[in-house]
């Protein structure tokens, strides 16, 4: 050490240069960070979507999800593949280990899902990856407002598809722009089969001739007069005549024209989703998707200019009106948590002058802050941490720390430059003050980095929370630790003065009034150990009493100030039943006065955000300025209010979430309950069977509560099985059938009109009366090969049944989940007991396979990763102290301060009606740090006094009087950094509240002891004598 | 003194380690707690079907009515073609070769019996006689100009009465049990105009060896006119008219777990009874037992009843 400070104070030029340095890197670096509003919680996934039309769950499985869940086994990093296959749609989610380079993932993916593509039958659908984002990457949803109400919803539809999203996705940082609502324009035949007959025409012929007819073709070129003239032949549709006037045939001259048989329109592609507003009536909508790891800031401040640009070209009396942005909770949460990081500064800065009593060496000490958190900005940069709520908030605790190093140092070196007068030079009077003090501060600093070890072994969810808090303390920690043991004494050489008549330093006023009052407390209690030993008992014994009373829960939520309104609806219901319902809960809710407006979208949309079925909507609920609500109105309160006005609509089940929450939920594997046994098996009809008998198995367990079994079934099918033996007889083949079924009830998309830079698909169909029940199905008419036309019901039998609504699968097997949660036992006795009631009573056939997963489980990991982390963590600190101190004893009577803040912090929690969670713990766990930097050097400094001499009883006090100014600060600085917090109210403050509250009421207790206990304990524990 | 030192180090590592233990369980009930809030706050609308008030019922676009009496029509669509009754179309030929003198008529004239059609001069008797229609009709097709010679049958005049006309459907196998002489066919020729109805009067013995269809016949007044033999036409025949106690629309009937049942009003609110249907057209559907007359049931729209006594099975799975 005294090598060091020599180092440093001989080249000080070389390290104001570095410092300067530095700061300039931190700045650069804090340009550059992105900045979010919280950390992204996504799991580390890649997305695989297949569009197949018309297709049911089970042929997605067999001949799309499939071979994608195949493709992909065995990849690097992979965690997990889960799929769902759902109508129409095949989702397949795989999950790569946490920490693997998302780029990495979407690489290798991506060659496989090339493997994939050949797999699948030609017309199933083409495999596609989702867009490159997260959870919390769609930051804008925006309608288009028809002012003119002159546009039908599929003008608006392709305003959309061809003018806002095209230009939207231009914008650098945006991966995508997803259009729902409206109808896709398509040029729609529709056939009517009795023409067919009449002519003697299938819909083969059909689909044939149009496609024969609707095509552009070039044709080298010609040489004329030393001049080259390319030859196209240009035979494309342009509209609705063009495709009209299609010749299918000739009967002796005269032509049938495809209008004789069909009726060519204009139409809405089907469509698995819609958008509604404010109970009026369908809109056309859109959302942006940002690109995976840019700044969400200036991703939505450049879609909005360029949304301002698009408004201007839009046709008069359209204009795209946002709806939610993620800008609002982006401001919201910066505003949060810059206000804290202001109003700490300010208060540290003026505890440092109240106490100080001067300006130069407070200035010193407060320097510490712009250092510490700019060094940390360098890191934040390396470790490719984005601003956000809880980075930033990690700066915003450690305010008050952050100077806690500079305040031993300078006020050291300050007393010493003050008591010894010119005796010796500035730099030897600042080096040895150092060296007195450098050894706790800085085994104090360390400690405190030390304690947030455990926060990085923290999985999943809490984990992608806690980590960038942990990372930023932790590094502006490290930060303050260069500044104090570096800077400080050199920036002291240039800035601090020796008084030049010490007979004029006055003591600080407010020192010596705390003095007065200090003095005679100290010595009461060093004289009557017994005092202070019962006030330490006192204090554990009332964190013991009370710590029981404390209600726990799970991470409060991050408020992020938008309301979304999930309603479930029946599985089977459809898709106009459910826009009917969807607009009649919109009309309710607009009744509440706070609302100004509620979006919905119900289904999916272009595919790449959201897989969900027709059968759930999502509301977006827009609220009115906080000014104009009821009083005493918040968002909890509104919250309820929403409930009551939807408690009685019949057949919805009804889910008040928030935009990113519900985005991230989804990505997560969605299953909230304590316990998850997931039944892998082959067959559907098996598995449900089996999953109803454990349930009901399970049930009968004591403790079992809201078991639950996945709703897998429910979707009524129409079944149409071809009759082998009836084709036979007519010699057709099964595929003629398929194709006829295929086309005429689904519509085949025959090519494409283009209309400038716009295409539209040209689709045959039939007319709607003739496909849309099941007398119509069966009187479709087969042509045979020899010309003979039965109808179809001769030839198929048509049943309805029900169906799956859904196939999940988990690494390559269906499975399906019995959920449960556990109350008032303990969750492993349960499982016991279950799993061997299950093995009495249930029979599984071969192949079938329990697994016993959920929330418990990953609780169980943690606990156990906590279990050995925490005691790990304590023996380090225990080391360290033993390091700095040397000596058994002492190094435990700084120990004794844990338990004591532990107290306070219990205490704190009690006092404000708070509950133990996830950031409480986490305060619980910076409070094992934090609390034993007083103590320290406190500790070391009784040490030197007896040390030099002094018995340790004179020690005691004097030490106790000496340290009381840094030790108050110190522990003001902390507390008064953290103040903000704990009466912050704006977005993202519920998270850091809890913390925030521990920590200083654990440092209030560990205060009491520092200055009180300590002292009064420091004979028994000191080692001399 | 060591015994305090020894219990102060105790109580410390005891009151940490409880302490952390206690953290770390907490995170564990978390969980428990947060899934019986959200539970709480839906597991009280398990029994809400009573609950459902007519107002919200309507609000959601239910509608109710009366069960009554009805007749149900239960008809087929049959692919056809309009034919000339060969009993109204006569061929005018000159019974004797000879020059023609004269024409009078051109095709599609119309015209009565006893109109003079041509006058053609006889070959063998050199005196001109005339040619005239023998029924009121129109005139279809002719091979007569002024100045050649007509012989016997080449030269004609078609003269077709098209007040009446056959209808000529074809009628797959699955269809032939049901089609019986004298069933009620009707024709659409326009929208929004009234349509044509004639009877089934024949039904052809045979099926065709090419089309297997077999040929049902309908005689169509043709007064408009618009019936024109060679166009093909719709016939949607009625192949059953029974009267039903009660009829009721298919929009009623819901089906629960498999079996069909209708949604009635009674002191409790409105509630599901299983029924049985007989017959059925596209649009209604008789009710054999089940629903009596004049009891009130929910017309459209009871697929909200029915998504309530199912909603608690449809919470869990959402999306993934």
């Amino acid at each position: 050490m005294g090598k060091l400070i020599q180092f440093i104070l001989q080249n000080r030029l070389l390290i104001l240069t570095i410092s300067v340095l530095i700061l300039g890197a931190g700045y650069t670096s804090y340009k550059q960070l992105p900045i979010d509003a919280f950390p992204d919680v996504s799991p580390n996934l890649v997305q695989v979507f297949t569009t197949t039309e018309g297709l049911a769950p089970e042929e997605v499985e067999k001949y799309v999800t499939y071979p994608v869940e195949v493709a992909m086994n065995g990849l690097p990093e992979l965690a997990k593949i889960r799929s769902v296959s759902n109508f129409g749609l095949s989702v397949v989610n795989i999950y790569f280990k946490d920490g693997t380079d998302l780029y990495f993932a979407r690489q290798l993916v991506n060659e496989r899902i090339q493997e994939a593509r050949e797999q699948i039958p030609e017309g199933f659908g083409e495999p596609e990856m989702g867009p490159i984002s997260t959870g919390m990457g769609l930051i804008l949803f925006y309608y288009l407002d028809d002012e003119s109400g002159q546009y039908s919803l599929e003008e608006l539809r392709s305003i959309q598809d061809w003018i806002v999203k095209f230009h939207l996705q231009t914008v650098p940082g945006v991966t995508e722009v997803l259009g729902i609502g409206g109808y896709e324009k398509q040029y729609q035949v529709n056939i009517n089969p009795f023409s067919l007959l009449q002519y003697d025409i299938t819909i083969q012929d059909v689909i044939e001739k149009i496609r024969n007819n609707n095509l552009n073709v070039g044709a080298q070129f010609i040489e004329k007069n030393s001049e080259e003239f390319i030859v196209r032949s240009v035979g494309l549709a342009s509209g609705i005549e063009d495709i009209e006037n299609i010749i299918l045939k000739s009967e002796s001259g005269t032509p049938v024209l495809l209008k004789e048989v069909a009726n060519i329109e204009i139409g809405g592609a089907i469509r698995r989703g819609i958008q509604t507003y404010n109970g009026i009536g369908e809109v056309v909508s859109g959302m942006v998707v940002k690109l995976y790891g840019t700044n969400s800031s200036s991703v939505i401040g450049q879609v909005e200019t360029k949304m301002d640009e698009i408004n201007n070209i839009l046709p008069k009396g359209i204009k795209i009106v946002p709806y939610y942005e993620q800008k609002t909770l982006v401001t919201a949460c910066v505003k949060t948590v810059s206000n804290a990081l202001l109003q700490g500064i300010i208060l540290v800065v003026l505890i440092l002058f109240i106490f100080m009593g001067s300006i130069r060496p407070s200035i010193v000490v407060a320097a510490s802050i712009p250092f510490s958190v700019l060094f940390a900005m360098i890191g934040m940069n390396y470790f490719n941490i984005s601003a956000n709520l809880m980075s930033f908030g990690g700066l915003a605790i450690a305010i008050g720390m952050l100077v806690d190093g500079a305040i031993v140092v300078i006020e050291n070196i300050e007393k010493v430059l003050k008591s010894s007068g010119h005796s010796k030079s500035k730099k030897q009077l600042i080096s040895s003050a150092f060296l007195e003090v450098i050894k706790p501060v800085s085994f104090a600093i360390i400690i405190i980095i030390i304690v947030f070890l455990p926060l990085f072994t923290l999985q999943g969810v809490e984990g992608k929370t806690f980590r960038p808090l942990a990372y930023t303390i932790a590094i502006a920690m490290f930060g303050s630790l260069i500044y104090a043991t570096i800077i400080a004494p050199v920036l002291s050489t240039f800035v601090l003065k020796i008084p030049k008549d010490l007979k004029l330093v006055k003591e600080i006023w407010l020192v010596k009034i705390l003095n007065k009052f200090y003095t005679p407390i100290i010595t009461h209690f060093v004289k009557n150990r017994t005092i202070a030993v019962s006030l330490a008992v006192f204090l554990i014994l009332a964190g013991i009493t009370i710590f029981p009373q404390l209600g726990s829960e799970f991470t409060p939520k991050l408020n992020e100030g938008s309301i979304v309104v999930r309603v479930s609806m029946a599985p089977s219901i459809s898709l106009t039943e459910s826009k009917k319902t969807t607009l009649a809960i919109e009309k309710r809710l607009m009744s509440i006065p706070e609302i100004t407006s509620v979006v919905s979208r119900i289904g999916r949309g272009e595919v790449g955000a959201h897989a969900d079925p027709v059968n759930s909507a999502e509301m977006y609920v827009i609220l009115a300025e906080k000014g104009n609500w009821r009083p005493n109105l918040n968002q909890d309160g509104l919250e309820s209010i929403i409930r009551e006005t939807l408690d009685d609509v019949p057949g919805v089940l009804v889910n008040i979430t928030q935009p990113i929450a519900m985005n991230v939920d989804e990505l997560l594997e969605g299953i909230k309950a304590e316990l998850a046994i997931k039944l892998f098996g082959d067959d559907l009809e098996i598995l449900k069977a089996k999953a109803d008998k454990i349930s009901a198995v399970i049930r009968e367990v004591p403790g079992a509560d809201d078991v639950q079994v996945d709703q897998v079934s429910g979707t009524p099918q129409l079944l149409i099985t071809i009759n082998r033996q009836a084709i036979a007889r007519y010699g057709i083949n099964i595929s003629d059938i398929q194709e006829i079924v295929h086309s005429s009830i689904g519509g085949e998309k025959v090519g494409e009109i283009f209309e400038g830079n716009r295409r539209f698909d040209i689709t045959v169909r039939f007319e709607e009366k003739y496909r849309n029940s099941v007398e119509a199905i069966s009187n479709i008419v087969v042509q045979s090969p020899r010309g003979i036309n039965i109808p179809l019901s001769e030839l198929v039998d048509i049943q309805e049944i029900t169906g799956p609504r859904q196939i999940t699968r988990e690494n390559n097997q269906r499975f399906i989940t019995i959920q449960c949660n556990v109350s008032d036992r303990d969750i492993g006795s349960f499982v016991e007991e279950g799993k061997s009631a299950i093995q009495e009573k249930v029979v599984l056939p071969p192949g079938y396979l329990l697994n016993w997963g959920g929330q418990f489980r990953l609780q169980q990991e943690a606990n156990k990763r906590l279990a050995v982390v925490v005691p790990i963590t304590l023996i380090i600190i225990f080391l360290l102290l033993f390091i700095s101190f040397n000596s058994l004893k002492n190094s435990l009577l700084i120990l004794l301060n844990i338990p004591l803040a532990l107290v306070g912090g219990i205490v704190a929690l009690w006092l404000t009606g708070q509950n133990l969670s996830v950031p409480s713990s986490v305060g619980f766990i910076a409070l094992f740090g934090i609390a034993l930097e007083n103590g320290m050097v406190l500790l070391s400094y009784m040490n030197q006094l007896v040390k030099e001499g002094a018995t340790k009883y004179e020690a005691s006090i004097k030490g106790a009087q000496l340290r009381l100014r840094p030790v108050l600060m110190t522990a003001l600085t902390t507390s008064l950094g953290l103040l903000p917090l704990l009466f912050a109210s704006g977005a993202g403050s519920e998270v850091q509240r809890p913390l925030a509250t521990v920590v200083v009421g654990g440092l209030f207790t560990s205060t009491i002891l520092t200055l009180l206990v300590i002292p009064a304990l420091f004979q028994w524990f000191s080692d001399e004598g | 003194m060591k015994k305090i030192i020894l219990s102060t180090i105790i109580i410390t590592a005891l009151i940490t380690f409880w302490v952390t233990k206690e953290m770390v369980n907490s995170h564990q009930n978390n969980y428990s707690i947060q899934e019986h809030e959200s539970h709480s706050g839906h597991g009280d609308h398990e029994d809400h079907k009573e609950n459902i008030t007519e107002k919200v019922l309507f609000e959601f676009g239910a509608e109710v009515d009366i069960a009554s009496s009805g007749i149900l029509n239960k008809t087929i669509e049959l692919p056809g073609e309009i034919q000339l009754d060969p009993d109204r179309l006569v061929h005018i030929t000159p019974r004797f070769g000879g020059l023609v003198k004269e024409v009078y008529k051109q095709i599609g004239d119309k015209v009565n019996e006893g109109d003079l059609l041509a006058i053609i001069e006889s070959n063998e008797s050199l005196t001109v006689y005339e040619l005239k229609s023998s029924i009121n009709g129109i005139i279809i097709d002719m091979h007569f100009t002024k100045g050649e010679t007509a012989q016997n049958s080449d030269n004609f005049f078609a003269i077709a009465n098209l007040s009446k006309v056959w209808l000529n459907l074809s009628v797959y196998q699955k269809y032939l049990t049901q089609l019986k002489i004298g069933q009620t066919v009707n024709v659409l020729i326009k929208k929004d105009f009234p349509s044509i109805s004639g009877e089934i009067s024949f039904i052809s013995p045979t099926i065709d060896e090419h089309t297997r269809t077999a040929i049902a016949r309908v005689v169509l007044s043709n007064s408009y006119g618009w019936l024109r033999p060679g166009q093909f036409i719709t016939g949607f025949v009625t192949i059953s008219q029974s009267s039903c106690s009660i009829m009721i629309p298919k929009t009623a009937i819901e089906t629960i777990k498999g079996l069909d049942v209708v949604f009635t009003k009674n002191e409790h609110g409105y509630e599901p009874i299983n029924i049985k249907i007989g017959q059925q057209n596209s649009e209604f559907v008789e009710i054999l037992s089940g629903l009596k007359i004049g009891q009130q049931y929910v017309k459209k729209g009871g697929f909200i009843l029915k998504a309530q006594i199912a909603k608690s099975s449809f919470g869990g799975g959402h999306n993934h």
